[in-house]
């Protein structure tokens, strides 16, 4: 696609995304929307982190709540505004980051994998065994509706349309800033890593600094995300932290294709509307998840955009012979 | 607060630390040998303990059996995981061993739940109320008998790494597989037994834990947190320093949990793995002799 087919693709859709809330009152397409916004924001969150700087985090679910519970906690018991709750919550998820990502990293990607693993489970624990603070696993039930407050509007977030604009809103700014650093000088240095570190190295790209901004980036997108989310929810409980959102975004990755803005995307699209099209089988939905992760694995590696980038190699390295005929050429000796 | 209380608190942790050193033992082996970080570890505890429960409530085996017959079915399912799921990964990336093994603890657990529900179930044996009283600090008979095969376990393990054949060849391919090749060790047994040898352990702790705490599908995920921090703490691969660290980091949560609160008890283990990083990313035991 051209550059200026893809813009117009992508202004199309923006467009058809925002007329939702005025073509329909539906509030089944408007949770399913919003469950996108979400979804998507986290899984782009993880493709940074893991599609292009090479680093499998499964600390993003962490990000997410610790976003979360900060921007409940500020607002129901402190009384502060949502946007400064928001912000504080993503400040402290960038901060938690850095420190699991700094001291992780000092060993190995090994040690990132086992050490953001063994953080999203800790914040499950804590949030469910520190009750002065959390409340602990019957969490803060009845969050009131937040109100957004700029010069001169007054926004109170109540039907399931304003949340549907506030998330679609920072989904869009989300992907649009993913997408800058991606296809910047930054995205092109993580990718080097990702592919060669040694090599990146040796050209004078600091691996430790590339990954450390990759992940304060989507823990910053993932924190603010779970600090709106959790207001659509209306409660927040341990469960915030479940692994089950970790799975969501580890599949729509890897379907999608690590490394693959659009993969990524379109999998978290089809990634919103399957736990309802799998209705009809909720206690196997984990297992089903599962089963696909392995499948995936086994046979499947790059996912839909490792599979298309293969794809345009192979066109790319077709021979001239299938556009011109051309006679046989001599083997050259060995 | 007197003395008997904290040497009950010293005791306690030494048996929970020994069982953790059993699943983390398998752990650090089988990623010295494979460079797989087996996310799967905690849920085949986990079954070795529904195993292990069933054969007690159901069946009616008595304790030594159930432990001999679960473990051996640990073994076995290692020596099927490696040969069905982790043989098809050689040499490859490591996400995609992450990730294999994340999937297959996705399926084990949650079908698990499926299958038993998410209900604690207690072993009722007669050693369950059975105790031995050392002075003023009393261990319960299943404690104690979980206390003697861990430490029978552990110093199994490290006769087969350090005086036979075949742990000798394990130890070289932990070292450096290339050369263990070309010295004509064959990888793929060397590594099914790690494999096998790793969920063996984890099977006998399931087995020796399932009288002492209730078994539920959702325990080996706790669990294996614990022990990944054990084997960054004992440094990556090293299985004698993730014997020590288990039974440091048991201890020390002992005495967290009879003196700090709830959420401070859980966090004893994360916070010491991130100051290990900080302070000595190789592990305590880093370095030294892998394997």
């Amino acid at each position: 696609m051209s550059r200026r087919g893809l813009l117009l693709a992508v202004i199309a859709g923006l467009v058809a995304l925002f007329a939702v809330p005025l073509l329909t009152d539906n509030d089944y397409v408007l949770a399913l929307g919003i469950s996108f916004a979400a979804m998507s924001v986290l899984a782009g969150g993880l493709n940074l982190v893991w599609g292009y700087t090479g680093l499998l985090s499964f600390a993003q679910v962490g990000f997410f709540g610790i976003g979360a519970y900060a921007a409940v906690l500020l607002v129901v018991d402190l009384g502060w505004s949502l946007w400064a709750a928001v912000a504080a919550g993503a400040a402290l998820s960038v901060a938690v980051a850095l420190l699991v990502g700094y001291s992780s990293l000092r060993l190995s990607r090994h040690a990132f994998a086992i050490v953001s693993l063994s953080f999203a489970l800790l914040c499950a624990i804590v949030a469910r065994d520190w009750p002065d603070l959390t409340r602990g696993s019957m969490g803060i039930p009845g969050l009131p509706p937040p109100t957004l407050t700029l010069p001169g509007l007054r926004w109170r977030i109540v039907d399931p349309a304003d949340f549907y604009y506030l998330l679609m809103g920072f989904a869009v700014i989300a992907h649009g800033l993913i997408y800058v650093v991606v296809t910047s000088r930054l995205g092109r240095a993580m990718r080097a890593i990702k592919l060669n570190e040694p090599l990146a190295q040796s050209q004078g790209v600091n691996p430790l600094s590339y990954r450390l901004l990759a992940l304060s980036l989507s823990a910053a997108l993932s924190g603010v995300v779970g600090g709106l989310f959790v207001f659509y929810l209306t409660i927040i409980d341990p469960s915030i932290f479940d692994f089950y959102y970790t799975e969501t975004m580890l599949i729509s990755v890897v379907i999608g294709g690590p490394g693959s803005f659009w993969g990524v995307l379109a999998s978290s699209a089809v990634m919103a509307a399957l736990p309802d099209l799998l209705r009809f089988t909720t206690d196997l939905r984990m297992v089903l998840y599962g089963v696909a992760l392995i499948a995936a694995m086994l046979v499947f590696p790059g996912g839909i955009g490792g599979w298309l980038y293969r794809r345009r190699l192979a066109r790319w390295r077709r021979p001239q012979s299938q556009l011109q005929p051309q006679p046989p050429q001599p083997k050259a000796a060995p | 607060m007197d003395l008997s209380f904290y040497a009950q608190l010293l005791l306690n942790g030494i048996v929970i630390g020994v069982i953790y050193a059993l699943v983390a033992m398998g752990l650090s082996l089988i990623f010295g040998v494979l460079e797989i970080v087996n996310f799967a570890h905690g849920e085949f505890y986990m079954l070795a303990s529904m195993l292990a429960y069933f054969l007690t409530a159901h069946w009616s085996f008595d304790y030594w059996t159930t432990i001999v017959v679960v473990t051996a079915v640990g073994l076995a399912v290692g020596y099927v995981l490696f040969e069905g799921l982790l043989l098809a990964l050689r040499g490859e990336a490591f996400e995609r061993s992450i990730l294999l093994t994340m999937g297959l603890s996705m399926v084990l657990q949650n079908g698990a739940v499926f299958l038993f529900t998410t209900t604690p179930r207690m072993i009722e044996t007669p050693l369950s109320y059975q105790n031995v009283q050392l002075g003023e600090v009393r261990l319960p008979v299943a404690r104690l008998y979980a206390l003697i095969l861990g430490v029978a376990a552990f110093a199994a393990l490290y006769l087969i790494l350090h005086h036979t054949r075949l742990g000798k060849a394990m130890r070289g391919v932990a070292q450096n597989r290339a050369a263990a090749m070309m010295v004509g060790i064959d990888t793929r047994v060397v590594s099914r037994l790690a494999v096998a040898i790793g969920i063996g352990l984890s099977g006998l702790a399931g087995a020796a834990l399932a009288p002492i705490y209730s078994v539920h599908p959702l325990m080996g995920f706790a669990f294996v947190f614990k022990a990944f921090a054990i084997i960054i703490i004992g440094g990556l691969g090293n299985v004698s320093g993730a014997a020590i660290a288990a039974v440091m980091l048991g201890v020390i949560e002992s005495f967290a949990g009879g003196l700090l609160p709830l959420a401070m008890t859980d966090a004893v283990a994360f916070i010491a793995m991130i100051a290990v990083l900080l302070l000595r990313p190789q592990g305590l035991f880093g370095r030294g002799v892998r394997v």
